[in-house]
């Protein structure tokens, strides 16, 4: 028996790809639209943007999220938040849809069968074959999504409400929706610094065959990364095969976050430092991007990185207490149930990698790391039986970052925190604000060639 | 569990606290890395603090963080007034509450960033 790990297969068997790089050819595709539209973000009932359905879009089409190829269906939609798989039985954990409000409905006035082009910043970008169009509520969708402490007693501790910033997305949706399948039809170009960091599925895979990375791990990021971060990181990638996993992938969510949370500017570069400055060989470590607006549904959202992931190539994907989460809705090593022995009440009477069309990816369950006065070194919670434990607590380094105390190297590596403070003076603040988020908004994260319909 | 707020000591802190007899109550956290307060909170002051500060909340440690920079100052403010880490630096933090707000509305789009070279 072999116990070489090799690369799995993309979710669903193949990667999807539904970019047209012949502008010609786009051009031809955007001529046969019915009507167009301007992409709008979706806000909340301040006007403060929480999504913009493009990173969905691009997602999609450059594979991240295979096997979806659009938005959902009605039909889809329920079975994902029934059991959370789509129509051709693999697993899935969010709705992806395309609202639109009813007065833009009316002003379209397009039907399923209709070509819809839709632009952004102004200029086209991507075509939406309408397959169906349906209403929904989205409240019910917000709370459906995420569970409830009655349906799901297995994880969910709390109601979601309004200071969940998933739920809110949900929440703060159009009812009308159009289903269909997405095919971008005008690359963007990612603007700087993203567009270093941009490794599409297809593009991950070739790297890691370039750098000769037969098993890669994965870490999540949506932070500036501390050094119980890197901890986790290197000890997480000993797992493996024959030898520990050859590569570290770390991919950083990029979109809307919650108040905070870092600017994604210095998330990519704060982990990029941590290769510059040999923290870990830039051989080992590469530092990439999901666009995605977070919906801090821990075990969720846990299923969604390792279906990205997996698409991108890892062969194991490590994951800590209270992964993705945001207050305490959720049981904090709910993630690590989903992956240890599954969720009934989310569809999973097994771990999502033992049902069936469910992941190949392998999950590598962490717990904590902390600092111990008397083993005079960052801890792993498994090993250190010492009382004394000084917690590499997000909270209490971000206390510490706003009343500007230069954090010690044994929290913070000396050019990583440079880096925040770098987006800090960008900024004027060291964290998300709405006025960010505004500013964000208006420029995204990329920039379309002019292309005339 | 019990909670807390940890109020970080640098050096011009630590200066103010000469003489005060609080000097011994001083924890040396990350390998001495970092000084601080671990300062105890009665069930009714943590509770008050999550009501007053939307983004307050409490952390795996049970310490209370995500409060406003403005907070964390006047706390700091109180324990050396009053030379303690008793009931009564919170009672004089919760005198102060309006102060502390109007602070904090300045300080939620603008923080100054440090003088480092980046």
């Amino acid at each position: 028996m072999s116990i070489r790990i090799e690369r799995p297969e993309p979710h669903g068997g193949r990667l999807i790809e539904r970019v047209v790089t012949d502008p010609v050819a786009g051009k031809k595709l955007a001529k046969g639209a019915a009507a167009a539209f301007d992409i709008k973000p979706t806000v909340d009932e301040k006007g403060v943007p929480v999504r913009n359905v493009y990173r969905e879009i691009m997602s999609v089409c450059y594979g991240f999220f295979s096997p979806v190829e659009g938005s959902m269906t009605e039909a889809e939609l329920e079975r994902v938040l029934k059991e959370r798989r789509l129509l051709n039985e693999w697993i899935f954990p969010y709705p992806i849809l395309f609202d639109v409000s009813e007065e833009d409905h009316k002003k379209l006035g397009v039907s399923s069968g209709d070509r819809l082009l839709l632009r952004l910043k102004g200029k086209p970008f991507a075509i939406l074959d309408i397959e169906e169009i349906y209403r929904i509520n989205p409240e019910e969708v917000a709370t459906r999504t995420f569970g409830t402490p009655e349906n799901n007693p297995e994880v969910v501790k709390e109601p979601f409400d309004k200071k969940h910033p998933g739920w809110v997305i949900y929440k703060s949706m159009n009812p009308v929706i159009y289903a269909g399948k997405y095919k971008i039809i005008n690359e963007p170009k990612l603007k700087p610094p993203f567009d270093r960091f941009w490794y599409p599925p297809k593009k991950s895979r070739e790297e890691f065959d370039k750098r000769g990375w037969r098993t890669v791990i994965n870490h999540q990021t949506r932070n500036v990364p501390h050094v119980g971060h890197e901890h986790l990181m290197k000890n997480a990638a000993y797992t493996g095969d024959l030898e520990p996993c050859h590569g570290i992938l770390v991919n950083a969510v990029i979109g809307v976050k919650r108040k905070g949370d870092y600017p994604d500017e210095a998330i990519v570069e704060g982990h990029e430092a941590v290769n510059l400055s040999g923290y870990i060989k830039p051989e080992r470590h590469l530092v990439t991007i999901l666009l995605w607006d977070m919906r801090y549904g821990n075990p969720l959202e846990s299923l969604l990185h390792g279906i990205v992931r997996q698409n991108m190539g890892c062969t194991h994907h490590m994951f800590g207490r209270d992964h993705a989460a945001v207050g305490e809705y959720y049981d904090m090593y709910a993630t690590q149930i989903l992956w240890g022995k599954g969720i009934p009440s989310f569809g999973f009477d097994k771990p999502v990698n033992e049902v069936p069309y469910g992941l190949k990816i392998r999950p590598q369950n962490m717990a904590e790391f902390w600092y111990c006065p008397k083993c005079g070194e960052i801890a792993y919670s498994g090993n250190c039986n010492h009382k004394e434990r000084q917690k590499f607590s997000g909270s209490f380094i971000r206390g510490m970052v706003s009343e500007g105390v230069f954090p010690p190297p044994v929290i913070f590596r000396p050019e990583v925190y440079k880096v925040a403070v770098k987006w800090w003076k960008v900024y004027g603040y060291p964290f998300v604000t709405p006025k960010y988020l505004m500013e964000r908004e208006k420029e995204l994260e990329v920039d379309l060639p002019d292309m005339d319909v | 569990m019990a909670k807390y707020i940890v109020v970080l000591l640098d050096e011009g802190r630590l200066k103010k606290l000469e003489g005060s007899g609080l000097e011994k109550q001083v924890e040396k956290l990350f390998g001495g890395a970092l000084n601080a307060f671990n300062v105890e909170l009665s069930d009714e002051d943590a509770q008050r603090i999550l009501d007053e500060f939307a983004t307050a909340r409490v952390d795996s440690r049970g310490a209370i963080t995500d409060v406003p920079v403005a907070f964390n100052r006047v706390v700091f403010e109180e324990i050396a007034k009053n030379k303690s880490l008793g009931p009564e630096v919170m009672q004089g933090v919760f005198a102060r509450l309006a102060e502390i707000k109007e602070m904090a509305a300045k300080e939620s789009e603008y923080l100054p960033p440090p003088e480092i070279e980046v």
